[in-house]
C-alpha cells in the first residue's frame, strides 16, 4: 500500500517532537530529510552520434524528438488548413482541388493536430523532458522502452503521411472516421487509406502505451527524497492525470481502429449493418455503426483532457512563475485536475446527441457536461487570483498566459451551450461547433505550448528566445486567431454548414461569402506567424542571449540542474532533496522573492515561508 | 476503501503548513512500496483490463438475436485450454512460494512446466481455430465468432508478450549461482500476476462468450423443459 500514508503515524509523531522542540518551529531539525532507499539507476549514456541522438535513451533527448516530430506533423496539418481555407474562401482558385480532397484534408488535418500534434507533443514532447526534471529523477524509470516508444510514434507518423501516396490517397472520411461510410466504396480512400489510417492509431496507441508506463511509474516511484505527491508542480499533476486518462481511453480507439480494420479486410461486421446498394444487398450484416461512435467518443472526450490538463498544468506554474506569486488554491488545483479526469470519462456521448440515443441518455450526459465545468471554472477563478495583486512580469510567456485565459475561457462558454441538448441540436454540423472546438482545445492549448516555449527555451539551449519577435508572434497568434473564429460563430448561427466542399449559390447564406473570404486571409496570416518561432529559434542558437542559471527566478527542480542544458543523469553525482513545494514566491522575510525546492528551512529562519 | 481513504489523505495534505513540511521532509520518494517490474504489470493490466471490457462490452451490444453458435458447444478444446491456463496459475503459485523457501531447483522445474503449458496453450488454441474453420466458421461468419476470433487472437497476442519475458527471466534465473535467486524475486513475482490476470481474462472470456450465448441459453431451457 502507499507507503506515503502507511509512514503517516510514524512521521506524525517524529514531526510534533520536532515542532515542539523548535519554539518558533524553525529549528535545525527541520531540515531533516531520511537516508536515499531508492538505488542508483544505471543509465546507458551514448557514446556515438547515433546512440546519442538518434536511438537515444535519455528521456530528455526523446522529449525533444517528439516535440520535433510532432511540430513537423503539425507544420502539415497547417498546411492542410490553408488549402481548406483556400477553397472556403475563394472556391474554385485551387484548380487541382476537387471535393475528394477537400475532405482528405478535412479528415488528416482533424487527426494529425489532436493526435499527432497536441497529445504527442504535451504528452511526449513535455512529458519526457520535464516529468524527470521536475519529480529530481535521473531519468524515466524504464529508458530502453521510453525510446521504442519515440520509434513507434516515428513509424505511426511515417504510415500516416504514407497515406498520402497510395492509390486512393488518405481517408475522407472525416477524423472521426465514422461507419459504414468510412470503409464504403464512394468516400475517398475507403481502401488503403483509411487500412493505413488503423495501422497507424493502432502504432500510435501501442508506442503511447510504452511511454504512459514511464511517465506514471517514474511520478509514483522514482520521486527524490521530499518529493511528495503534494509538493509536485502543478504540470506534472496535469501530464499525470493526462497520461491515466490516455492509458484508459486509448483502448477504446485501439479496439475501434482494429474492429474497423477487420470490417474493412476480412469482411466482418462490428460497425457495418445489413446495407443495399444500388439494389443489391451486400455481405455485411449485424453490426452497429453507432457502436463505433460510442468506441470513438469514449476516447475522443477523455483526449479533451488528456491535451487539457498538462496544458492547464503548465499554466499554473507558467502564471505563479511570472506574476511572483504562488499559485492560488494548490490543492484546489489538484483537485481540480483529478476531477476533470475522472468526469471526463461519463460525458462522451454528449458528442452524439444526433446520433438517435435515448433522450434520457442525452439528458444524463448534459448533466455531467454541465458539472465538468465546476472545476473547470474553479481553474479559471484560480488562475485570474495568482494573477491578483502579484508582480506581474509582463513578458512573452506571460503574453500567451493572458491569452490562453481569455481564449479558454471563450471557448469554454460555447461548450456550455453545446453541452445542451435543446442548443445543440440546431447548432450540430454547424460552424458554430468548429468555432467552440478551435478555441478550447485548438488555439488555447496551443498558446500554453508557445508560453511553455518561451519558458523552457532557456532551460533545454541555455539561451533567452528574442521578446521582440515574441511580441510578434504573440499577437499576430492572439489577433489572427480572434479574426479567424469569433466570425465562424455566427456562420453557424446562420446555419453554415461544416464539411462542406463549397456553399455554391445558397441564397440563405450570402454573408457568409465575405466572411469566408475574410476568414481565410486571417488563416493565411496565423498560419505564416507560427515561422516566426521557428527563425526565433534558429536565430536564438545562433546568435541568442546566454541565459544562464535558472533566469526566470523559478523554485521548481528543473531550474536547479548542475548544468544548463541538463545533462544525461540531470543531477551530477547526488539527486536534489526537496524541502517545500515550488511556489514560495515573495515570501516576507526571504531577501529574494522566490524560495527554491532545495533550500532548507534553516537556510531562511526567521521567514514565513511555511505559513503561506 | 482504505485505498480511497488513503488517496484522499494524501490530496488533503497542505505541503505550504509548517507541520506539514515536517512530515513531507521524511518523504522516501516512492508512493506504493512495490518494484519498478510490478507497478509495470499492474498499469499493463488497467490496460488490457480497458481494452478486453470494450471488446466485450462491444460484444455485448452488438449480439444479434439470432446466430449459429452451437457448434463451439461441440468441440472440449475450450475446456482443455482452460485447464491449462489453471494448471500454469497453479505452478506459478507454487514457484513464488519456492522463492520464498529457496527451493531453486524447484523454481528451475516449475519455470519450465510454466512455459511448457503455456505453448501448449497456444498450440490448442490454433487448434480450435482450426476446427471452427473447418466447420465452416469463420471470422467473418457472424458477430460471435468475429469476437471469438478478435478475442483469442489478442489473448495470445497478450500471452505471447508474457512468454518473452518468461524467456527473458528464466534465461537469467538459469545462469545464476542460488544465492542470487533473491534479486529475481521482483521479476518471478511480476511475471506470476501478469500470468494470473491472464487467467483472469480468459474466465471472464469464457464466462461471456461460452457459457452465456444463445445456443447455451437454448440448451438450458431445453433441460427445464
Amino acid at each position: 500500500m502507499s507507503e506515503d500514508l502507511n509512514n503517516n503515524k510514524t512521521i506524525q509523531a517524529q514531526s510534533s517532537e520536532t515542532i515542539s522542540g523548535g519554539g518558533s518551529g524553525i529549528s535545525p531539525d527541520i531540515d531533516y530529510v531520511r537516508p536515499a532507499e531508492i538505488p542508483e539507476q544505471d543509465l546507458y549514456h551514448g557514446h556515438s552520434f547515433i546512440t546519442k541522438w538518434v536511438f537515444c535513451q535519455d528521456a530528455k533527448v526523446i522529449g525533444i524528438q517528439y516535440f520535433l516530430l510532432a511540430t513537423f506533423t503539425g507544420i502539415i496539418g497547417l498546411i492542410l488548413s490553408w488549402l481548406m481555407r483556400l477553397q472556403l474562401g475563394f472556391p474554385g482558385l485551387a484548380g487541382f482541388m476537387t471535393a475528394e480532397h477537400y475532405y482528405q484534408f478535412v479528415t488528416m488535418h482533424g487527426m494529425i493536430m489532436v493526435v499527432y500534434f497536441l497529445t504527442a507533443l504535451f504528452l511526449g514532447g513535455f512529458g519526457n523532458y520535464l516529468i524527470p526534471l521536475m519529480v529530481g529523477a535521473r531519468d524515466m524509470v524504464f529508458p530502453y522502452l521510453n525510446m521504442v516508444s519515440f520509434w513507434s510514434f516515428f513509424v505511426a507518423v511515417g504510415v500516416l503521411l504514407a497515406s498520402f501516396f497510395v492509390p486512393g490517397g488518405p481517408t475522407g472520411a472525416g477524423w472521426t472516421l465514422y461507419p459504414p461510410q468510412t470503409i464504403l466504396e464512394g468516400t475517398p480512400g475507403h481502401g488503403m487509406g483509411i487500412l493505413l489510417m488503423c495501422i497507424s492509431l493502432i502504432l500510435f496507441v501501442a508506442g503511447f502505451t510504452m511511454g504512459g508506463l514511464n511517465y506514471l511509474i517514474t511520478v509514483l516511484q522514482a520521486r527524490t527524497r521530499g518529493m511528495t505527491l503534494m509538493r509536485m508542480p502543478l504540470t506534472v499533476w496535469g501530464i499525470f492525470t493526462a497520461t491515466v486518462l490516455a492509458m484508459l481511453a486509448f483502448p477504446a480507439l485501439l479496439v475501434g481502429a482494429l474492429m474497423m480494420t477487420l470490417d474493412n479486410i476480412l469482411g466482418t461486421s462490428f460497425f457495418m449493418p445489413t446495407i443495399l446498394k444500388a439494389g443489391e444487398v451486400l455481405e455485411y450484416g449485424g453490426g452497429s455503426p453507432i457502436l463505433f461512435q460510442h468506441l470513438f467518443w469514449f476516447f475522443g472526450h477523455p483526449e479533451v483532457y488528456i491535451v487539457a490538463l498538462p496544458a492547464f498544468g503548465i499554466i499554473s506554474d507558467l502564471i505563479s512563475v511570472h506574476s511572483r506569486k504562488n499559485i492560488f488554491g494548490y490543492r484546489m488545483m489538484v483537485w481540480a485536475i483529478v476531477g476533470i479526469g475522472a468526469l471526463s470519462f461519463f460525458v462522451w456521448a454528449h458528442h452524439m446527441y444526433v446520433s438517435g440515443m435515448n433522450p434520457w441518455f442525452g439528458f444524463f450526459f448534459a448533466t455531467t457536461t454541465l458539472i465538468i465545468a465546476v472545476p473547470t471554472a474553479m481553474k479559471v477563478y484560480n488562475w485570474i487570483l495568482t494573477l491578483w495583486r502579484g508582480n506581474i512580469r509582463m513578458n512573452v510567456v506571460m503574453l500567451w498566459c493572458l491569452g490562453f485565459i481569455v481564449t479558454f475561457v471563450n471557448g469554454g462558454i460555447t461548450g456550455i451551450f453545446l453541452g445542451n441538448v435543446t442548443v445543440d441540436v440546431p447548432l450540430s454540423d454547424t460552424y458554430f461547433v468548429i468555432a467552440h472546438f478551435h478555441m478550447v482545445m485548438g488555439i488555447a492549448p496551443l498558446m500554453v505550448i508557445m508560453g511553455a516555449v518561451y519558458h523552457w527555451f532557456p532551460l533545454v539551449s541555455g539561451k533567452f528566445l528574442d521578446e521582440k519577435l515574441g511580441k510578434w508572434h504573440f499577437w499576430l497568434t492572439f489577433l489572427g486567431a480572434y479574426s479567424i473564429y469569433f466570425p465562424m460563430h455566427y456562420l453557424g448561427f446562420i446555419g453554415v454548414p461544416r464539411r462542406y466542399f463549397e456553399m455554391y449559390d445558397s441564397p440563405y447564406m450570402t454573408s457568409a461569402v465575405g466572411m469566408n473570404e475574410f476568414i481565410s486571409l486571417a488563416a493565411f496570416i496565423v498560419g505564416a506567424a507560427q515561422f516566426i518561432l521557428i527563425y526565433n529559434i534558429v536565430k536564438t542558437l545562433k546568435i541568442g542571449k546566454p541565459a544562464g542559471h535558472n533566469p526566470w527566478k523559478a523554485n521548481s527542480l528543473e531550474w536547479l540542474t548542475p548544468t544548463v542544458p541538463p545533462e544525461h543523469g540531470n543531477w551530477g553525482e547526488r539527486l536534489p532533496v526537496v524541502h517545500r513545494w515550488p511556489y514560495d514566491f515573495s515570501v516576507p522575510g526571504v531577501k529574494e522573492d522566490f524560495v527554491t525546492q532545495t533550500t532548507a528551512p534553516s537556510e531562511i529562519a526567521g521567514s514565513k515561508v511555511e505559513k503561506t | 476503501m482504505s485505498f480511497l481513504k488513503k488517496l484522499f489523505g494524501t490530496l488533503a495534505q497542505k505541503p505550504w503548513e509548517e507541520n506539514q513540511v515536517v512530515i513531507d521532509n521524511t518523504h522516501s520518494g516512492r508512493s506504493f512500496n512495490l518494484s519498478n517490474q510490478m507497478s509495470a504489470v499492474i498499469i499493463i493490466f488497467g490496460v488490457s483490463t480497458a481494452i478486453f471490457s470494450l471488446i466485450f462490452t462491444g460484444y455485448l451490444y452488438s449480439l444479434p438475436p439470432e446466430q449459429d453458435t452451437t457448434f463451439i458447444l461441440k468441440t472440449t478444446l475450450v475446456w482443455v485450454n482452460t485447464l491449462v491456463l489453471v494448471m500454469v496459475t497453479f505452478f506459478f503459485n507454487k514457484i513464488s512460494s519456492d522463492l520464498k523457501k529457496n527451493l531453486t531447483n524447484k523454481i528451475k522445474k516449475n519455470l519450465i512446466y510454466v512455459g511448457a503449458l503455456s505453448y501448449l496453450f497456444l498450440f490448442l488454441q490454433l487448434l480450435l481455430w482450426y476446427q471452427l474453420m473447418k466447420s465452416g466458421n469463420f471470422v467473418d461468419t457472424n458477430t460471435y465468432f468475429s469476437s471469438f476470433y478478435i478475442f483469442t487472437t489478442l489473448h495470445g497476442i497478450h500471452l505471447l508478450g508474457g512468454l518473452f519475458f518468461w524467456g527473458k527471466v528464466s534465461s537469467r534465473i538459469f545462469k545464476l549461482d542460488e544465492k542470487d535467486y533473491a534479486n529475481e524475486e521482483k521479476n518471478i513475482n511480476a511475471l506470476s500476476l501478469y500470468w494470473l490476470f491472464l487467467f483472469i481474462v480468459w474466465i471472464v472470456f469464457f464466462a461471456i462468450m461460452f457459457i452465456y450465448n444463445d445456443a447455451v441459453i437454448a440448451w438450458c431451457k431445453s433441460l427445464i423443459a
